[in-house]
């Protein structure tokens, strides 16, 4: 099948499992219905008469801003991964490893502990304080890694990442364990969700990873290089060092943006490239724009199974994608293992 | 041409080669020598400005430490060692990613009509284009190095440098590669630089032979003055000469055997 006949077949399903996961919930909207109420909302046309005033309200308030909210995360994290893995030529590399997510936890620590408010952001300073310190921990580790190693050798970076990491989760683990009140809300925010989330939200995060998508997607001729490896990158002419802290930037900078309003969810960034190199090869071309549609695909699905299958309680949807993304990450390392 | 004076390189602040001082013009083709561990990959490292390097090391009268990545890389591309490969490419992808620096617009655009003629001349020249279309993951390793010479030679560079380009192939693929090699070194003055094993294809392939002892230079000029067999007995630590003789002599009865009898051994074994 020709790759843009697998790209149109999998926008319609993107489509269909955007359409399912505001459709399905405590009460049950029809598709079409959904068509309907988006239609009326943006252009005034008017509803039918058997769509009751609740569904509307519960639609378009709560799940279509969690759907989109949902898709918008799951894209960022996929691209991000699918860029951390080119660069670092390692596909179980994500912006994880580098230490965003930690980072981003113990800014989120400190916001929930301390209770700190910037005056005009209100709700957004927990997202705000995160991202920055997700951004400032591999920062930290970038400057390090090319202190100690001028040639920014992949293993010395994720090296570098990995023990970042466990420096800031042990801040984190110090954290909590000083402050035992706040201890359920950081687990719970370390643990990811998407209740309750706003259109505010989705207003916020559309642009910055539009912005981040479509400035990766500018650099997938020097990904396609560097997958062959940093020599063999820089003998064709790519200007690796420059390049490869800016892909590291962009990259955390969107999975930092995307955690840092919803908590940490893992594996949707090691699944989804994955399964787009299997459908689509490795083109980034290709491969960066169907990892967003991919990675909110699967995001949805995760927060759909997290907030229906013990109904009316919700699971943590980071739980969900661990319990699919761990064996899959085994999968993946073993069969590259046969395949070596 | 290139000329390298006084180099000296290494690794972690400790240098594998010593004041390397040498000269290669245009057209001119260098085979690199010496046994393992002896700064043959270093050398080709260095030229290509791939790890840094003391001494001066000039391209066209240019030195490369002030050359930006995309200037070295328009003059010289280096072939090396194959290494994993991780994700997969169709070959023609992989051979267009040569390409690079001779793509214009943004990396959305499609690849222009000349670009794509050129990656097919490419690989078209080393036995390659009938495989376009497969995955580079599911090659052998002689074809797979033979995609990257294809993707070295889309690159249009001035100098190639090869490191153990032979490794992956049979003997007919070598002698191939080493003849296209030769060949295309007498177009337009290009140059080839090569890191050989095999004293036989380096011979076949060099105008001027490098000898590498222990990072430093044990002999450097024309192949047929340069290689004797002092000079490799005490490089290599070995009798090279005689295990060469030896392996000849053995070649020798092999061939005077009658035919039916050489069959029967193939059979035995």
């Amino acid at each position: 099948m020709k790759l843009r006949a697998k790209a149109i077949i999998s926008i319609c399903m993107c489509i269909i499992v955007l359409l399912f996961g505001i459709g399905i919930g405590s009460i049950y909207v029809p598709p079409l219905d959904i068509l309907n109420i988006i239609l009326n909302k943006i252009f005034s046309t008017p509803l039918p008469s058997h769509i009751p005033s609740t569904s509307v309200s519960i639609l378009w308030n709560l799940r279509f801003p969690r759907a989109l909210l949902a898709f918008l995360v799951g894209g960022a994290l996929a691209v991000s991964g699918t860029v951390m893995q080119s660069v670092l030529k390692n596909p179980l590399a994500s912006s994880y490893t580098l230490g965003v997510s930690s980072g981003a936890s113990v800014g989120a620590g400190i916001v929930i502990i301390t209770g700190f408010n910037i005056p005009l952001l209100g709700m957004f300073t927990l997202p705000l304080v995160g991202l920055t310190c997700g951004l400032l921990t591999v920062f930290l580790a970038v400057s390090f890694t090319s202190r100690v190693d001028k040639n920014m050798e992949n293993n010395t970076i994720i090296l570098v990442g990995m023990v970042f990491s466990l420096f800031i989760n042990a801040v984190l683990t110090l954290m909590t364990a000083m402050s035992k009140e706040h201890l359920e809300q950081i687990a719970l925010w370390q643990m990811g969700s998407f209740a309750l989330k706003e259109w505010a939200n989705v207003f916020v995060l559309l642009p910055i990873v539009l912005l981040g998508l479509l400035l990766l997607m500018r650099y997938s001729k020097e990904l396609d290089i560097m997958t062959f490896g940093e020599e063999q990158a820089r003998s064709i002419g790519v200007d690796i060092q420059k390049i490869k802290w800016l892909l590291l930037g962009l990259s955390a900078a969107l999975t930092g943006s995307a955690i840092s309003f919803v908590g940490v969810i893992g594996f949707i960034d090691l699944i989804a490239p994955h399964v787009v190199r299997k459908i689509f090869g490795s083109s980034h071309k290709i491969v960066i724009p169907m990892s967003m549609l991919f990675g909110g695909a699967f995001m949805i699905i995760a927060d759909l199974v997290a907030r229906t299958i013990v109904s009316p309680s919700e699971l943590p949807v980071g739980s969900i994608t661990a319990l699919i993304g761990a064996p899959f990450f085994v999968y993946v390392y073993f069969s590259r293992r046969k395949a070596v | 041409m290139l000329t390298l004076n006084n180099v000296s390189a290494g690794y972690g602040g400790v240098d594998v080669l010593t004041n390397i001082s040498l000269s290669v013009k245009e057209g001119e083709n260098l085979c690199i020598l010496g046994p393992n561990g002896c700064g043959k990959t270093t050398l080709v490292k260095a030229i290509a400005g791939l790890i840094p390097s003391k001494g001066t090391i000039q391209i066209d009268g240019k030195n490369i430490s002030k050359m930006k990545r995309h200037e070295i890389a328009s003059k010289i591309a280096v072939m090396s060692q194959i290494s994993s490969v991780y994700f997969s490419y169709t070959v023609f992808e992989t051979v267009l990613l040569g390409r690079y620096l001779h793509m214009k617009g943004n990396a959305l655009k499609e690849p222009s009509f000349n670009d794509k003629l050129y990656t097919a001349e490419c690989l078209k020249a080393v036995g390659m284009y009938e495989l376009r279309d497969r995955q580079i993951t599911t090659l052998s390793g002689g074809q797979l190095q033979r995609v990257y010479l294809a993707r070295t030679l889309a690159q249009e560079p001035s100098i190639i440098l090869l490191d153990e380009p032979t490794n992956h192939l049979d003997l007919k693929n070598q002698a191939e590669l080493i003849d296209y090699l030769k060949e295309w070194s007498k177009i337009d003055g290009h140059t080839v630089i090569g890191v050989l094993h095999d004293i036989n294809l380096a011979m076949r392939l060099a105008d001027n032979v490098l000898v590498l002892d222990n990072g430093r230079t044990a002999a450097l000029g024309k192949a047929d003055e340069v290689i004797t067999s002092n000079l490799l007995n005490k490089v290599y630590d070995m009798d090279v000469v005689g295990f060469m003789t030896d392996s000849l002599k053995r070649w020798e009865s092999f061939q005077s055997q009658p035919y039916s009898q050489v069959t029967k051994l193939r059979k035995i074994k």
